[in-house]
């Protein structure tokens, strides 16, 4: 019997454990350790933010779907990692603190076999100053920010209503974030609901990025086939602005924030302040706060993990200038290289560079959108460390792991605005693989066949469906298995 | 980065008939059978790599 311990219990983390459950469960004991106690439905937060979802539509409680399905939970925070063990406990294990309120802060150490690290992201706020809820923007990253930003948003419109010009400011809050797609799908729900409230004469909508162009979103940019051209997606990212009239701000770095003001950095090294009345700003992301010790106590988080925090797994780390960087540098067994029994899922491995070119501004201020690896490209790595684990539980250490690259796989990104059946609208996109390739796909580094971008209800629809297909699957009910990732 | 304004003032604004066409449901729902086969090929791909 082998434990197969998983930290995290986002779309990775739990994608990992019902997996595990299905796969390896009836020999094998699976372990949850995530210090939250509810499941959330990222994706769909943007709709919490603007008042079109309520917080309780976008999580449940994780516990009783883990006591269903025989799966141990923990509610408690993961700190150290003893890969070795150490003097006293002689198995690899993990300490944790307690945050279930019956054992607050009480210390923990559970043992494993295999650990699955899909802890995700640290919102860090704290890289800008002024940045965050505590500070003086909202933000859509957990269920409860977005409801704070709903409310913050309607006291806006009341104000429009009342005859005061706004100015909305919405997008990312430091030079080195992720999720521009996020930032950019909360930009059009935000336009609907002017819209829809009658007042979006009365706002100044824009968009702040990291992005040097519009419609990069942390890869690039797209090139799409359509109607008989190849066209890009800044293209047709810039003509959703113009027809919805939103302003945007290009290369930038976010630098302070205070009370309705952004303080920011482009490019080309220019700075200014936009003042705002409004401003939903993005984090950027950092890996948790794990540490790592050898059997000696000795602290190795520095081999384990990357400057950033993320875990190091297969990728090639060697530093490489952008222009020699290739698809293959990329992981695709998520296993960390000096204990191949620790996995890295999900938004917690360490991607090995951006994919959107970086720049520096003439004062040496690095503008670099970070690569994004959450939703579908997530699930599929919680999956694929599992399928690995039980190759390994029934061949043995030298068992072939399963290979999931980012360069190898897609990614759906449907930015939806709107509610109902009829009156939504979607940008969707799908682009194949995520990390181009320019190798297996010379002329734009991605297939042109399976890479496109469509405007339209049919988008909000699907958006819809996502919501309610994956919590289905989140919570385990018959028939799961046969959702994708 | 003065005229990045400028880019998207100049971006291709779409017709009255585009925009129709992104809220005609019977188009819409032909569009949304064919994204999704589109999602469900690119998905089947994804997961299944040598």
């Amino acid at each position: 019997m082998a434990r197969v311990l998983i930290l995290g219990a986002g779309i990775a983390g739990h994608t990992a454990a019902l997996h595990a459950k299905r796969l390896l469960g009836r020999n094998n004991e699976i372990i949850v350790v995530s210090p939250n106690s509810n499941y959330n439905w990222i994706p769909s937060n943007i709709w919490v933010g603007v008042g079109k979802m309520q917080k309780q539509q976008v999580i449940f409680p994780i516990a009783p779907v883990y006591k269903r399905k025989g799966i141990e939970f923990h509610q408690a925070l993961a700190k150290s990692i003893y890969p070795e063990g150490d003097s006293q406990i002689a198995n690899a294990y993990v300490e944790v603190s307690y945050t279930d309120p019956g054992r607050l802060n009480q210390v923990g150490k559970i043992e494993y076999d295999f650990l699955i690290n899909a802890t995700g992201p640290k919102l860090n706020f704290a890289a800008t100053e002024g940045l965050g809820p505590d500070g003086h923007t909202v933000s859509v990253c957990t269920a409860g920010h977005a409801v704070d930003a709903a409310e913050a948003l309607k006291s806006s419109i009341e104000k429009m209503k009342a005859g005061n010009k706004q100015c909305i400011a919405i997008g990312v809050g430091h030079g080195t974030c992720t999720c521009e797609g996020a930032a950019f799908e909360y930009t059009f729900n935000v336009d609907h609901e002017l819209r829809m409230a009658g007042v979006r004469d009365m706002a100044d909508l824009v968009y702040i990025t990291n992005e040097y162009e519009l419609g990069d979103f942390g890869v690039g940019g797209m090139v799409f086939t359509q109607r008989g051209f190849q066209t890009t997606s800044k293209l047709w990212t810039e003509s959703l602005f113009r027809e919805r009239g939103v302003r945007a701000i290009l290369g930038a770095h976010v630098e302070k924030v205070e009370a309705g003001k952004v303080y920011y950095e482009q490019v080309d090294g220019t700075k200014d302040v936009l003042a705002f009345d409004f401003a939903m700003l993005l984090p950027p992301f950092r890996g948790v706060d794990l540490q790592a010790f050898n059997k000696a106590g000795d602290d190795i988080s520095s081999e384990i993990f990357a400057p950033s925090g993320f875990m190091k797994v297969d990728a090639d780390y060697s530093g490489k200038p952008y222009e020699e960087w290739k698809a293959s540098d990329w992981p695709s067994t998520y296993r960390n290289p000096s204990y191949p029994n620790i996995f890295a899922v999900g938004i917690a491995f360490a991607p090995p560079h951006q994919i959107s070119k970086p720049r520096k501004s003439p004062n040496g201020t690095l503008i670099a959108p970070a690569p994004p690896r959450t939703g579908m490209p997530s699930g599929i790595m919680g999956k694929l460390a599992i399928l690995t684990i039980k190759e390994l539980l029934n061949k043995g250490p030298q068992a072939e792991a399963h290979s999931a690259s980012m360069a190898k796989m897609g990614a759906a990104c449907v930015a939806s605005s709107g509610s109902g059946l009829t009156q939504g609208s979607a940008a969707a996109m799908t682009m194949f693989p995520i990390v181009p390739d320019y190798e297996a796909y010379p002329n734009t580094g991605r297939s042109l066949k399976d890479t496109y971008g469509e405007i339209g209800l049919s988008g909000h629809w699907i958006k819809l469906l996502l919501h309610y297909m994956f919590i289905y699957k989140a919570k385990g009910r018959p028939g799961w298995q046969f959702i994708p990732e | 980065m003065e005229n990045q304004n400028d880019s998207i003032a100049h971006a291709p604004l779409p017709t009255a008939k585009t925009l129709r066409f992104r809220k005609n449901l019977l188009i819409q729902v032909w569009r949304f059978v064919a994204i999704n086969i589109k999602m469900l090929n690119m998905i089947r791909k994804g997961h299944h790599q040598k």
